[in-house]
């Protein structure tokens, strides 16, 4: 935890800084000069967004998310499966299409998110390969 | 001092320059897989067709012990010759002198061929290797790159001007690519980015490689930036020989007529068959593309980028179009932000160089979501409606399914100045979809079922347009090709004029 004073347009303030994880040893010196203003709030807020999302997918895994916003219509593979890269995994039903959603190399499926049915949100995981 | 001794003389200096950042900096561009400057316009041109412009220009910087520097040419070989027998002026950057970096007469040669590319009306080409500005020219340097912007944002909409990213392009250099026509990025040797990894770390704490960040593949899939990616020095120029043959010299001209071999009257019976009988099963847009044009022969522009719409140039009957399509394949052919960015920049540059637009209309809407909206899909989309109802050149639009409410409109329809619409008996062209709008004009009533398909057989159809005049001609697919080329063949006489205006306003 870091103090700094900070006047903006003539009122001081006095800021608290915490050090996320393990940051360079150069960010702590340019932070206070470049985004004295966006450092404290930025810090808190960007952490736990990013965490949760990240976390669970391990490092090299590719995630197939979904393209548009719409309802998955059908899946066509299981955790374990293996692919060929422009394999149809599933088909999303979005935009008045059944668009087949392809895999973009070949692998192995790991994990399916989604079941038929089920509608998605525009940048949801579905499937991790 | 003799004739013989002055011709020497004269010589000597030459291979002093041509010799570029000597032996041990030239063998090292190689190994990287990089040409030198020479090699690559030597590749790019006719053979023996390049004549060297500005060979003994010297900067005359003295800061830094930099008097004492002798950089041959400058680091950079500009000058003229001819692809395909066609004027074109070139400036290649040398990455084996000072790291090609750029100064005030590095900039000053630059300017030079832009300013002659412009008075004589040829295409301007720059093959960019550099690492950024040369910093002890401090702002003399800067200003060079400011007049290299000026003279490209001149130059746009009258000559052609093509980028080629082979090395690195850094910082304020990336601007001047960015204002010209086509940027070219060669794999893994091309590198474009406004801050390195090193200042994206420092700032935001972000950890990126170079490729990530600005690699060639980053730009033409990512970002939009490029328009086309090669795997090597000797593809990417291949390819900008490729990309002039479909395009004039300049803004009076039109493209070369070429003899393609292919039948103008050819019909294609596999056409009847492409479409799958549900209208919301998708098909590949590349099928009709390749059915349509000369020996299915096309070059895309922004092939990964935004790949729900297809802009590519193709021949017809051996005249130059350029294709705006919808592909049902990817995100259902909506237009989203990217996709009218790409599509409404195409669309202007065929405008501006006298290239009939063929348009390929299979488009469920415009991309709903909060990130569309919050991305500004409403002055992204409204490029579109602009970059069409702007354009001159000759306009024919081909519907082979849907065609649905604004996004109909931005594909270019009749009220927008196609000159020609064509329509499937697969066309589907309606205020909105069908079943929302059964569902809306229904809501009450009991029958909401046999309304609906009642309503989907008699709207979802080319026939309601067709009843207005909004749809020209109503054809079998098969005959696609002959009807598309026997509009080109009818418009080549078009004349439309806009009124007089210092220019209009284009959504940004």
């Amino acid at each position: 935890m870091k103090k700094f004073n900070i006047t903006v347009n003539g009122s001081a303030y006095e800021v608290e800084v915490e050090e996320v994880g393990g940051a360079v040893s150069s960010a702590p010196k340019a932070a206070p000069v470049a985004a004295p203003k966006a450092a404290p709030v930025a810090a808190p807020k960007a952490a736990p967004v990013a965490a949760p999302k990240a976390a669970p997918v391990a490092a090299g895994a590719e995630v197939i998310s979904a393209p548009m916003p719409g309802k998955v219509l059908s899946v066509n593979c299981k955790a374990g499966d293996a692919v060929k890269s422009g394999d149809v995994l599933m088909i999303l039903e979005a935009m008045k299409m059944q668009n087949e959603i392809m895999a973009p190399a070949d692998g192995t499926v790991s994990e399916v998110r989604v079941t038929a049915g089920q509608n998605v949100a525009t940048g949801d995981a579905m499937i991790v390969m | 001092m003799s004739t013989q001794e002055k011709i020497e003389k004269m010589l000597k200096k030459s291979e002093v320059i041509m010799a570029a950042g000597g032996e041990a900096r030239v063998k090292k561009q190689h190994d990287a897989g990089k040409m030198t400057a020479r090699e690559r316009i030597a590749c790019l041109l006719d053979e023996g067709s390049f004549v060297e412009l500005d060979r003994f220009v010297q900067h005359r910087c003295t800061n830094f012990g930099q008097e004492k520097k002798q950089l041959p040419g400058e680091g950079v070989t500009t000058g003229y010759g001819t692809v395909d027998g066609r004027l074109v002026y070139v400036f290649a950057q040398d990455f084996t002198v000072e790291g090609g970096s750029l100064g005030e007469m590095h900039a000053g040669k630059i300017v030079k061929v832009q300013r002659l590319a412009l008075k004589m009306g040829a295409p301007c080409i720059g093959l960019n290797d550099s690492g950024g500005a040369r910093i002890q020219e401090a702002i003399d340097a800067l200003a060079g790159y400011g007049k290299i912007f000026f003279e490209n944002t001149i130059a746009s909409g009258v000559v052609p001007q093509i980028s080629a990213i082979m090395g690195p392009s850094a910082g304020g250099a990336v601007y001047s690519p960015a204002i010209t026509d086509f940027i070219y990025m060669v794999k893994n040797t091309a590198k474009m980015f406004i801050t390195g990894p090193a200042v994206v770390k420092s700032v935001t704490g972000e950890e990126v490689t170079q490729e990530a960040l600005g690699g060639a593949m980053t730009h033409n899939s990512k970002s939009g930036v490029a328009h086309f990616a090669a795997e090597n020095d000797e593809d990417c120029l291949t390819q900008i020989r490729y990309l002039l043959s479909f395009l004039p010299s300049n803004n009076m001209e039109s493209a070369p007529v070429v003899e393609t071999g292919d039948d103008p009257m050819r019909t294609d019976d596999a056409l009847n068959t492409l479409l799958p009988d549900n209208a919301n099963q998708p098909y590949d847009m590349y099928d009709v593309i390749k059915s349509l044009v000369d020996n299915g022969e096309y070059y895309e522009s922004q092939k990964y980028f935004a790949t729900n719409i297809v802009t590519c140039f193709a021949r017809m009957d051996g005249s130059t179009v350029g294709i705006i399509a919808n592909q049902p394949k990817v995100m259902a052919g909506c237009l989203d932000i990217n996709a009218s960015d790409k599509g409404a920049r195409f669309i202007r540059f065929c405008d501006a160089f006298n290239i009939p637009l063929l348009n390929l209309v299979d488009v469920p809407g415009f991309l709903p979501g909060t990130n569309q909206e919050y991305g500004g899909i409403i002055r992204h989309g409204a490029k579109m409606l602009y970059a069409y109802s702007e354009a001159t050149v000759p306009k024919i639009t081909l519907v082979t399914r849907k065609a649905y409410g604004g996004s109909y409109l931005a594909m270019c329809s009749q009220d927008l100045g196609a000159d020609q619409v064509i329509a499937w008996p697969t066309a589907e062209i309606a205020v909105m979809g069908p079943s929302g709008a059964a569902n809306i004009i229904f809501r009450k009533d009991p029958n909401v079922a046999e309304k609906t398909a009642e309503y989907i057989e008699n709207f979802a159809t080319p026939y309601q347009a067709a009843i207005r005049g909004m749809v020209d001609i109503v054809i079998e697919p098969k005959n696609s090709r002959p009807t598309i080329i026997n509009a080109l063949q009818m418009l080549e006489s078009k004349r439309e004029s806009r009124p007089a205006k210092r220019h209009g306003n284009i959504p940004l």
